[in-house]
């Protein structure tokens, strides 16, 4: 009552009560003059009221509204029957609280990745990310500064347009340097997003063209950790890559930057050395280099949106045909599901584990259910009395409702309180790796709304059901016969059954689908990606972060090259500017000579630049031609390596050797044919791959060392050796290619840890399900069973009795879930490698599991009822 | 059936009657429940006694529907005490509730008081 009392409801009462006082005392008063005695006034004064709460009580319900008090003791009385069954009521609110939990966790994922892409942005609804040409995942920047700016310019549909561009960088001048992500960013792009600075300022429109204009924003986390929250870091200068820049302002606690999971730590603008001059005034090849993020203006929808820059496209296109060969067609995403950064990702995986969670919550309110009918069942005699008290029939409804949803309640308490710990599991699951994710789970006011939603759904689905079901009983009938026979009627008993097939139906999918998954996970490990991931140690040497002139950077290379070579326990040493399988890859439009694109065709290609040796130590077979030699420098022709891919599709039926691809504006020729490998995902539809000579174009530097024994054992050495040649190298991302590489599986991992633990709950719940309720309804026909021994049944007869039922329901739950199953396995077809959504062998052999354990658990109740002496059975009622 | 139930019927069977008692009572000027029923009493010579179980949740509900309107006063005996007044809704209900009381009265009488036909004998 307490916590539903409110204050006109109390002053009414109070009003009531002197009111009634008031007439005593006057009824008092008026016998007192007719010479009563006090005593004797007031006890006949009180005879003649009648009963004073009935009398309020009654008087009350004139009022109406008045639903608080009545609630608040049904309440009350919920938690005096849940507490005198505490087995039930600790059981239902644990399964509870882990299905809502499973629920919530997912949701608390996608709440923290899809819902909130750009950390501090406004409104990130009317925010869409460009892509140019052929749509597809984690794609390379895709717009030049020049067209970027004709869009910006020329569009009708957007409030801005912002472009961005980051790597990694370090931070010098300090006692110790520091390796950062940095952002070159256009004027608008903190105006676009909607942020304010904290401190200072951010950038000026006419600073975006302007070159040398060294001026840097910080992110909150490295002004506090690097500058220990200066507050006067406005106007100060500090180092990057051995160049001064100035601050001018710091960004709000957490902004972290436009690509949705990757943290930025700093912004400058887009050329704010004056270096990259080229870059500014190209339209092609390396002046492709930004990402762009646009806002669309109120009430136009993605579609005119498209259509309008497609158009602006087009006339660049017509007047720039040269650079934009292939496709140019623009496409928008909104940023829930942007391919660039991780929600392309999360897009693809998290709604259908969302989904599953949502089958175990569904399969838990089903086996909650079974057991509060089973409580209803056993309390008929409870409720026929208070029936026939006067309890009408919505008021017995409304108090068993009310039981499910105070466990739900508790229930929804403990998931979120478990919750707020599991959201942050969330970045287990990424291997270290060499992008600076910030990838988790968030508990805020959605997820908190999230369990509110989910608890409640739980606690209508399981309390709802069995209590129409049982409010049902005819009073008399119960009363009158407590015989076995009633035993919960006939239609308990249907209820019972739809309940245990509905869980099995629930399950059934559940385990098809992380079957699945866990043999995909399996085919995924062992598949081969056409390239050695054993005995293969990679570090990376930030050469062009720390600001060396190209002779030092020249030099130092081929220091670290013959270095490590020499090292005790190497076998290779090569150098790389990418590692395949950790998500990333570089781009660019490559046009074949004497190659007609079809229309619409992508001319992009993916691209990376190793030394001579990379194939030899990654084990790539080169099956035409040779491999680079450390003659391909930068004094000779410029000469590449294609895959098998790039030399089908450029030059099929003909022999590549010889024939000259142009990238950036320079021509290349083909010297060597490799072997396909796998580039980003073991189940990616191969894209064209042309190796280039790493002493010839090489931009990042990468050493690459093919080892003896375990490649960590040889990391202290590598690094050693690097750090001879200059102390102030820096060196990160030191790790086994084989770790390096599970970052291509993780949303595997995801998929199959998830859907195998939702499953396992789906398997305990179905089994616990049907044992529960054949043993309550053997024990319920215990008497009958009895009976039927008596009269000549054997043991097996009563065996086969009871079996049979548990066989009937174990079938045909298995037989739609079978049904459902096959539906939701075409959801997640697109996530299987190596096994076919419908593969006859999982779901054979899931179902023998499902039906074996239901079996099993329906075997026990018929062992019991066949030991039973048929004396004492008959006895029992 | 429980006590509460055997008060909802009483009021139920009183129904109309017992409300267009307290309102014609209210019409000779404000009064408190008390004073309601001692004078209906009066008025009927101890024929009527209005059960209080059943007066003050008429009155609130007569309150409810705008009939009457109560505050809180000081009667002569320095007692503090909720005062009923009839409001002008109150009246005109009054006025309704009268002509059909007439017309059950008559028609009932009608049956009651009817000569015995001389036929069939």
């Amino acid at each position: 009552m307490k916590w539903f009392s409110n204050f006109g409801f109390q002053r009414r009462n109070q009003e009531l009560q002197e009111e009634i006082d008031a007439h005593l005392q006057m009824a008092i008063a008026d016998r007192v003059e007719r010479g009563e005695a006090e005593e004797t006034a007031r006890q006949a004064a009180a005879r003649e009221f009648g009963n004073i709460l009935l009398v309020r009580d009654v008087t009350r319900q004139m009022w109406g509204g008045g639903w608080f008090e009545p609630l608040g003791r049904d309440v009350r009385y919920a938690l005096r029957q849940l507490r005198k069954s505490r087995g039930f009521t600790i059981t239902a609110t644990a399964m509870l609280a882990v299905a809502i939990c499973a629920n919530s966790t997912v949701f608390s994922w996608i709440d923290g990745t899809m819902l909130r892409p750009i950390p501090g942005a406004r409104d990130t609804g009317d925010l869409v990310s460009l892509q140019r040409g052929e749509r597809n995942f984690s794609p390379t920047p895709p717009f030049s500064y020049l067209d970027y700016r004709d869009l910006r310019e020329q569009n009708h549909t957007f409030t801005g347009i912002l472009a961005y561009h980051h790597d990694w960088i370090t931070l010098t001048g300090g006692a110790q340097p520091e390796r950062v992500y940095i952002a070159n960013v256009s004027a608008n792009y903190f105006d676009v997003l909607g942020i304010k600075p904290m401190l200072g300022r951010f950038f000026l429109a006419e600073e975006e063209t302007r070159p040398a204009i060294p001026n840097v924003v910080l992110s909150y986390s490295l002004w506090k950790t690097r500058y220990a929250a200066d507050p006067a870091i406005v106007g100060k200068s500090i180092e990057i890559a051995r160049h001064p820049v100035t601050v001018i302002g710091v960004a709000p606690e957490g902004v972290v930057g436009a690509m949705p999971g990757i943290r930025e730590d700093l912004w400058v603008t887009l050329d704010p050395l004056g270096t990259d001059e080229w870059r500014m005034t190209h339209r092609s090849g390396g002046a492709v280099w930004l990402n762009v993020i646009g806002r669309l203006r109120p009430g136009v929808s993605r579609g005119q949106a498209a259509q309008d820059l497609d158009t602006v496209m087009h006339n660049i296109v017509a007047a720039f045909p040269d650079d934009h060969l292939g496709e140019n067609r623009i496409t928008l995403d909104p940023m829930w599901r942007s391919p660039f950064g991780a929600n392309g990702y999360m897009a693809a995986t998290l709604p259908i584990l969302l989904a599953f969670a949502a089958v175990v919550l569904l399969l838990t309110s089903a086996n909650v259910a079974t057991l509060t009918l089973v409580r209803f069942v056993s309390r008929r005699r409870e409720l026929a009395i208070r029936q026939s008290l006067g309890a009408n029939r919505m008021q017995l409804v409304r108090q068993m409702v009310l039981e499910g949803v105070v466990l739900s309640i508790v229930a929804g308490a403990v998931a979120l309180v478990l919750t707020s710990w599991t959201s942050k599991t969330f970045a287990w699951f990424f291997p270290a790796n060499s992008n600076p994710t910030v990838l988790n789970g968030s508990m805020d006011h959605n997820v908190v709304i999230g369990i509110a939603v989910f608890s409640l759904l739980a606690g209508m689905l399981c309390g709802a059901l069995p209590a129409w079901r049982s409010s049902h009983a005819p009073a008399v009938e119960v009363l009158k016969a407590e015989s076995a026979s009633i035993s919960g009627g006939s239609r308990n008993r249907k209820l019972l059954s739809g309940l245990v097939v509905a869980q099995i139906a629930l399950s059934l999918p559940l385990l098809i689908c992380s079957g699945l998954f866990l043999r995909t996970l399996r085919n995924l490990a062992s598949a081969n990606p056409g390239f050695e991931q054993d005995h293969i140690l990679t570090a990376s040497v930030g050469l062009n972060i720390v600001g060396y002139s190209d002779d030092e950077v020249r030099l130092i290379r081929h220091k670290i090259l013959d270095r490590v070579s020499a090292l005790p326990g190497v076998k290779v040493a090569s150098l790389t500017d990418w590692i395949p399988m950790t998500l990333g890859h570089k781009g660019e439009d490559a046009y074949p000579e004497g190659y007609v694109p079809h229309p619409h065709e992508s001319l992009q290609v993916y691209h990376a630049e190793v030394a001579p040796r990379y194939f030899e130590s990654l084990h790539i077979p080169i099956l035409e031609g040779r491999e680079f030699t450390p003659d391909d420098d930068e004094k000779a022709p410029r000469v590449l390596i294609v895959d098998q891919t790039a030399a089908r599709r450029y030059w099929p039926g003909q022999d590549p050797l010889g024939k000259n691809l142009r990238v950036w504006g320079s021509l290349f020729t083909v010297v060597g044919v490799a072997r396909n490998s796998t580039h980003i995902f073991v189940n990616e539809s191969p894209e064209p791959m042309v190796y280039m000579s790493f002493f010839q174009v090489g931009y990042e530097t990468i050493v690459q060392v093919k080892t003896d024994g375990n490649p960590v054992d040889l990391a202290p050495a590598v690094e050693n050796a690097i750090h001879e040649i200059d102390t102030r190298l820096p060196v990160f991302d030191v790790r086994p290619m084989r770790e390096s590489t599970q970052m291509a599986s993780s949303f595997a991992v995801i998929q199959s840890t998830l859907a195998g633990m939702f499953a396992l709950i789906g398997l305990v719940l179905a089994v616990t399900g049907i044992y529960g309720v054949v043993a309550y309804r053997t024990q319920m026909r215990t008497h009958e069973i009895g009976v039927r021994m008596a009269l000549g049944a054997s043991r097996v007869d009563v065996m086969r009795l009871v079996l049979s039922q548990g066989v009937w329901l174990t079938g045909l739950g298995l037989a739609l879930g079978l049904a459902f199953a096959l539906g939701l396995t075409r959801l997640i077809a697109r996530l299987l490698y190596g096994i076919g959504a419908n593969d006859p062998l999982t779901m054979a052999s899931v179902v023998m599991l499902l039906g074996a354990m239901s079996l099993l658990a329906c075997y026990f109740p018929a062992h019991r009822a066949m030991r039973r002496n048929p004396v004492t059975a008959i006895r029992e009622l | 059936m429980s006590e509460k139930d055997q008060y909802k019927n009483r009021i139920e069977l009183l129904q109309g009657t017992l409300d267009m008692l307290i309102l014609q009572t209210l019409q000779w000027g404000p009064q408190h429940g008390y004073g309601i029923v001692q004078a209906l009493r009066l008025q009927t010579e101890d024929v009527l006694q209005v059960e209080t179980g059943s007066l003050y949740p008429a009155l609130h509900r007569l309150e409810r529907q705008g009939w009457v309107q109560s505050e809180w006063k000081q009667s002569e005996s320095k007692q503090k005490a909720r005062y009923y007044r009839i409001t002008a809704k109150g009246k005109k209900q009054l006025a309704r509730d009268l002509g059909r009381w007439e017309r059950i009265v008559e028609a009932i009488g009608s049956v009651m008081y009817v000569k015995p036909k001389e036929s069939e004998s």
